[in-house]
């Protein structure tokens, strides 16, 4: 039985994990994730790279909002800089994947200092109004610039090829948006625990006391708005790879909510519970087809004119049940199984 | 041996023949996709298209199925999205293995699955998004039934321009900022340009606004009289209603959403008797004896939410159906897109022009009938019979 931590030298701080059961945990999970396209059916492989994606939007997300305290809903507008950028390199100027993905991040993360340097002195909702407006704008700049953006058109997607593979379906797709998940995980979980991520966990508990302690409220609020959105940039460069074809409609402003949904039902300021809650909500539409699929007759009239609506209301019904009955979220009931565990047989 | 060796290679032959047959086909029956609007604030479009399937199915059914073959539509919803409309897909062509696709939503969400259709060479007719985009370019496997809004607006404005014009006319826009904006205005240009018309003033607006108290308000003030009327459903009533408040007296041309009994109930209380130009038919024999035959197929509840869209993708239906017929037993989705390629005034019954998609565009209804509520009884008369503009 584990009885306690004791670290005894700064590296072992920062270690990502000292626990070779966890480490034997992912390694069997990555495994299993590697593996799954071997058996599994390509609308299972589609839901997963969707899954995945809302992964690394939740990621970045948790970033600003779980790490710093920042509120966001502007998530739509930096994913719909991600995705344009990414179409717009890849259609119009030629540039391979490998360049336009990270550029597409890289231009998200400039384009949130725009709106990260007049939010600096703002908080709670009124930080909130602000991205959200932001979201506003770039739809505007969207449609309004056809000579960038190709305005209300859109832009198909096509072509992105590494080392001659076409990687927009099927596998290469899966595993390619499965290596940069692990990627932004792996980054996101050291840079939590660096100089940097405390910083914003300070920053995030009382922002006067960070100020206090020396932390540069201005430079590290605004890093937060970067790296957060060079992450979500990357996640809407994702997206029209997969999709194929983007145009203003696939970015509403009902992803940022749902953004926010993901990592409040994950668990708040958890990098895994980003991950749990964004794997959920992906799949939570299609565990409420299934238990339809079982019970009800496909011919009913009831069936054919209400099931949608049904599925809805239950798709609601099922996050506010959760969040009234496990307000820490899945890493909550998570850490609460853990426990039980480790302790048994004197768990209470 | 030697029959053996026959009576092996014939098996291999059939068993080969089996695998190499399209997916969605059976013995018994024929699946057909619809990827639809059926949750959120549009899903009354939803229902409305997916009953146009239904009732299709039902009476091709009733009639003996495609050449002995039933067809069974299987929907999904895509809750107006892009991204869902594309997911949706992918789980009709990989789950539920459909042969081809009928119902379709939005332009863009068309668009998102543009190319699952062109890569699966799923036979498909899109009813409900009429837009350039769709069939410009051409996609080899796609066939689009309606007219464009640019060619609605047009013909109406030419309506109001030749017969109903007010005196010292003024004439304005209120359109979305979006593709479907675009072509509204692009209607609009044309008349102003071809008819010399006075334009007073052009508003966009972001979708989603629901107070048009400032918009309506500049439009008193530009003198507008005749208004091409932009928004859609609660939004253009809005419109209507705000104007009313103001006492403007206009002739109003509307979007063709605007006849659905949802939006006339929104907007007839503001006592305009609005234009709409729609390449299905309103009102006539043809609605009536429509009508006659759904009730065999659908409940008195779902005949309620039944409108323009019904119609649309009971049309769509038919002629995919009539294509499939044309392959005989051999149904293949390469046949299908050829007979859909080849059809020529294939017979609406009056609800529609009459379809062909022999053209290099694959497009056809686009032919446009102008129509005239009656704000007080909320019912329409048909101005003009069907014409290209």
């Amino acid at each position: 039985m584990r009885t306690g931590h004791f670290k005894e030298s700064y590296g072992q701080l920062v270690a990502l994990s000292d626990s070779p059961v966890a480490w034997s945990w992912a390694g069997f999970g990555i495994a299993l994730l590697i593996a799954a396209p071997l058996v599994a059916h390509n609308y299972f492989l589609t839901l997963m790279v969707a899954a995945m994606i809302a992964v690394i939007g939740a990621v970045g997300l948790n970033m600003l909002t779980g790490t710093t305290g920042l509120i966001s809903l502007g998530q739509s507008g930096f994913l719909a800089v991600g995705a344009y950028t990414n179409a717009i390199l890849m259609m119009d100027y030629g540039w391979p994947v490998l360049l336009s993905l990270p550029a597409a991040g890289l231009v998200a993360a400039l384009v949130s200092l725009l709106v990260g340097v007049p939010s600096l002195r703002l908080k709670g909702l009124y930080l909130a109004i602000t991205t959200l407006a932001f979201a506003f704008i770039i739809n505007h700049l969207i449609l309004h610039n056809e000579w960038l953006t190709h305005g209300p058109n859109g832009i198909f997607v096509s072509g992105a090829k590494i080392l001659d593979l076409e990687i927009q379906r099927g596998r290469p797709l899966y595993y390619f948006v499965l290596a940069v998940t692990v990627l932004v995980i792996v980054f996101a979980l050291n840079l939590q625990r660096s100089r940097i991520g405390r910083a914003w966990l300070a920053i995030r508990d009382h922002d006067i006391a960070a100020r206090v302690m020396g932390i540069d409220l201005v430079r590290y609020k605004l890093l937060a708005f970067m790296v957060s959105s060079f992450i979500v940039g990357i996640a809407g460069g994702l997206i029209s790879l997969q999709i194929r074809f983007i145009n203003i409609d696939v970015f509403a402003l009902i992803l940022s909510i749902e953004a926010l949904a993901m990592i409040i039902l994950g668990g708040l300021g958890s990098i895994a519970g980003a991950a749990l809650g964004a794997v959920f909500l992906s799949f939570l539409p299609e565990a409420i087809r299934y238990v339809f699929a079982l019970f009800g007759d496909p011919n009913s009239t009831v069936y054919t004119t209400y099931v949608y609506e049904i599925r809805g209301i239950s798709y609601g019904v099922v996050i506010v049940l959760f969040l009234r009955f496990k307000p820490d979220g899945l890493i909550g009931l998570w850490r609460d199984a853990r426990k039980y565990w480790s302790n048994w047989p004197l768990a209470y | 041996m030697r029959m053996r060796i026959i009576a092996l290679s014939a098996a291999l032959l059939a068993s080969s023949a089996v695998f190499a047959a399209d997916p969605g086909v059976t013995d018994t029956e024929i699946r057909i996709g619809d990827v639809n609007i059926m949750t959120g604030p549009a899903s009354f479009i939803g229902r409305a298209v997916s009953l146009g399937s239904k009732i299709a199915a039902s009476e091709i059914n009733a009639n003996g199925g495609v050449n002995g073959r039933d067809i069974v539509i299987v929907t999904e919803d895509d809750g107006y999205v892009p991204s869902r409309s594309f997911q949706a897909l992918t789980k009709l062509i990989e789950v539920d293995e459909i042969f081809a696709l009928n119902g379709t939503s939005g332009t863009a969400n068309v668009l998102a699955m543009m190319p699952l259709i062109e890569e699966n060479n799923l036979p498909t007719v899109v009813t409900t998004a009429p837009n350039e985009l769709i069939y410009n370019p051409v996609r080899p496997s796609v066939f689009t039934i309606g007219a464009s809004y640019e060619d609605a607006f047009f013909g109406q404005l030419k309506y109001i321009h030749e017969n109903l014009e007010p005196e010292n006319a003024v004439y304005g826009i209120i359109r979305q900022e979006d593709d479907f904006g675009v072509t509204v205005e692009a209607g609009y240009d044309r008349a102003v340009r071809e008819f010399g018309l006075k334009d007073g003033i052009r508003l966009h607006y972001t979708r989603g606004t629901t107070n048009f108290a400032t918009e309506v308000a500049q439009m008193n003030a530009a003198g507008v009289n005749v208004l091409a009327n932009g928004a859609i459903i609660a939004g253009a009533a809005n419109v209507l209603s705000e104007a009313r408040k103001l006492g403007m007296e206009a002739q109003v041309a509307a979007v063709w959403s605007e006849n659905m009994p949802p939006s006339v109930g929104l907007s007839a209380p503001a006592g305009y008797d609005y234009l709409v130009g729609d390449y299905v038919a309103l009102t006539g024999p043809a609605v009536d004896e429509f009508l006659e035959r759904a009730r065999q197929y659908v409940s008195e509840e779902e005949l309620a939410g039944l409108n323009r869209y019904t119609y649309v993708t009971y049309i769509g239906l038919k002629v995919l159906a009539h294509a499939m017929e044309q392959c005989g037993q051999e149904l293949t989705r390469t046949c299908t897109v050829e007979q859909l390629r080849q059809i020529r005034d294939f017979d609406t019954q009056g609800l529609s022009g009459a379809i062909s998609f022999d053209n290099d565009e694959q497009l056809s209804g686009t032919a446009i009938a102008i129509y005239q509520l009656n704000a007080a009884d909320k019912t329409f008369k048909a101005l003009t019979d069907f014409v290209e503009y």
